[in-house]
């Protein structure tokens, strides 16, 4: 069982169908786009996991432009850049504007499916690390408000006491005053 | 990884407790493995014996230093909790230089801030960044010392480089203030001049006397009593009245307390937060 919805984006319509085709195979949700320009349409209407790029592509946008579309709608989406092994040099810049890997052409497949579940996985612990910090903020809240609560419950007792203390100490008045004063502050 | 016997746990927990106050619970041994073992290993111990002698024998405390950077948790979070903030923004500024304005208008109205475990610096850059949103331009006009200090001799660097890298700017950071103070270079965010230059850190250890520090109008304490014995609470929060100014204004962590540690401090409420006063 495969969660991740796929992005393909590759001019050549024999490579994208291939690809396309594989990843169906394997139950991953596959979208496909044939140029950058397409591709930025899909990702702004639609949820996408991973794009799977080829680096060279005709046309206005290239595979290193996808990138910066795609982590600019949504910082959690990972590239895979295709390229040829000329161009592996782009492909290590690209890995530093963010894409996540780079395989070369021919693609190997098994290779492919492998990244995959990487980032799979990674996500999912990603997700779990982030619902952990979610549950953690809930505690620390609750426990915030009730340290504060006792806190000035405890401010006020103790208030209380010293003043009552003053009270008691005070030799100048009578003891029986004394008590009728101490007890109007413990009983307010 | 580098088991750790009884024995050495007892040693190791005397030695972290004495060099840095951090209590740590002796029967979580994973505790002590995860992170000295890699230190251990580094320097080629084959037990924690020798490198607690190691340590010891140090005599640029190099080794020791690593182990507290190991030992303490630097967590932090630019604008943590955020009530502090409104706080400081809302009623303690505002009173502080209400009461600390000199009767002579050529005079500025100075005011002192700790930040008393600032880890990274987060913290007193937060503090920093509202009393600009504070005061704005009239800024320039008001004379303010804001020191963060801490044991950790990486935590400090890196306040003072002020270099924040993505996750540690994404948790906290409005966009707006992040534009406003921060300048992105390659994939680190660093401090503006501007802010850098209103804020001084160095190395200090809590559990040590609290010398040539002066005196504050404002102290941060936050989130790091939690790691010390009652016994050493109660000294350091003693310590802190005394480097309070009597109209000061104390801050702990949001799930700290001051119940039976120290009878000085009177908690009063504003809003949803709570800070602290002299009796
Ligand atoms: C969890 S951080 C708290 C940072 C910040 N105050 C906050 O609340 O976000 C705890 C810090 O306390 C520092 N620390 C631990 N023991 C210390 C000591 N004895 N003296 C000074 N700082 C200490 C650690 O190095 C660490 O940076």
């Amino acid at each position: 069982m495969n969660n991740l919805t796929i992005l393909v984006v590759d001019d050549d319509p024999v490579i994208k169908r291939l690809l396309g085709q594989r990843l169906v195979k394997e139950d991953y949700t596959v979208l496909l786009a044939e140029d950058g320009y397409k591709a930025e349409k899909i990702l702004k209407e639609n949820h996408v996991d991973v794009v799977l790029t080829d680096l060279m592509m005709p046309g206005e946008i290239s595979g290193i432009e996808v990138i910066d579309i795609a982590k600019d709608l949504d910082r959690n989406i990972e590239v895979i850049l295709i390229t040829a092994h000329s161009s592996v040099d782009t492909a290590v810049e690209a890995m530093k504007k963010g894409a996540a890997d780079y395989l070369e052409k021919p693609i190997n497949f098994t290779e492919l499916f492998l990244r995959l579940e990487k980032i799979d996985t990674m996500r999912s612990v990603l997700r779990s690390a982030e619902d952990l910090r979610q549950a953690m903020d809930v505690t620390e809240t609750n426990a915030a408000e009730t340290i504060q609560n006792l806190e000035i419950a405890a401010g006020d007792l103790q208030q209380k006491l010293d003043a009552i203390e003053s009270i008691l100490i005070d030799d100048e008045t009578d003891s029986h005053s004394r008590v009728t004063e101490a007890l109007n502050i413990l009983l307010n | 990884m580098l088991k750790i016997t009884a024995e050495e746990l007892k040693v190791i927990a005397q030695y972290i407790h004495e060099i840095c106050g951090i209590s740590l619970d002796q029967s979580k041994s994973y505790l002590f493995e995860t992170r000295l073992g890699s230190i251990a290993e580094e320097l080629g111990c084959k037990s924690y014996r020798e490198l607690y002698d190691k340590a010891r024998r140090d005599p640029a405390k190099k080794i020791e230093r690593q182990i507290i950077d190991a030992i303490s948790t630097n967590e932090t979070l630019f604008f943590r909790d955020t009530s502090p903030f409104d706080l400081l923004k809302h009623k303690i500024i505002p009173e502080i230089i209400d009461a600390r304005t000199p009767n002579t208008p050529q005079l500025k109205t100075n005011v002192k801030i700790w930040s008393s475990a600032s880890s990274t610096g987060q913290e007193l850059y937060s503090i920093a960044m509202t009393l600009h949103e504070l005061l704005g331009t009239q800024i320039k006009n008001f004379n303010f010392k804001l020191l963060g200090t801490d044991i950790s001799d990486t935590a400090v660097k890196q306040a003072s480089y002020g270099k924040y890298n993505k996750f540690e700017i994404e948790r906290g950071l409005p966009r707006q203030t992040l534009q406003k103070h921060f300048t992105l270079f390659g994939d680190t965010w660093k401090v503006k001049d501007e802010l850098r230059g209103m804020v001084n850190f160095r190395k200090f250890n809590l559990m040590l006397p609290f010398t040539g520090l002066g005196k504050f109008d404002i102290i941060f304490c936050r989130n790091v009593a939690i790691y010390f014995t009652l016994q050493d609470r109660k000294k350091l929060f003693n310590k802190i009245a005394d480097s309070l100014a009597d109209d000061g204004y104390l801050i702990i962590g949001s799930t700290e307390s001051l119940t039976g540690i120290c009878s000085r401090f009177v908690p009063k409420r504003h809003l949803r937060a709570i800070f602290y006063q002299k009796k």
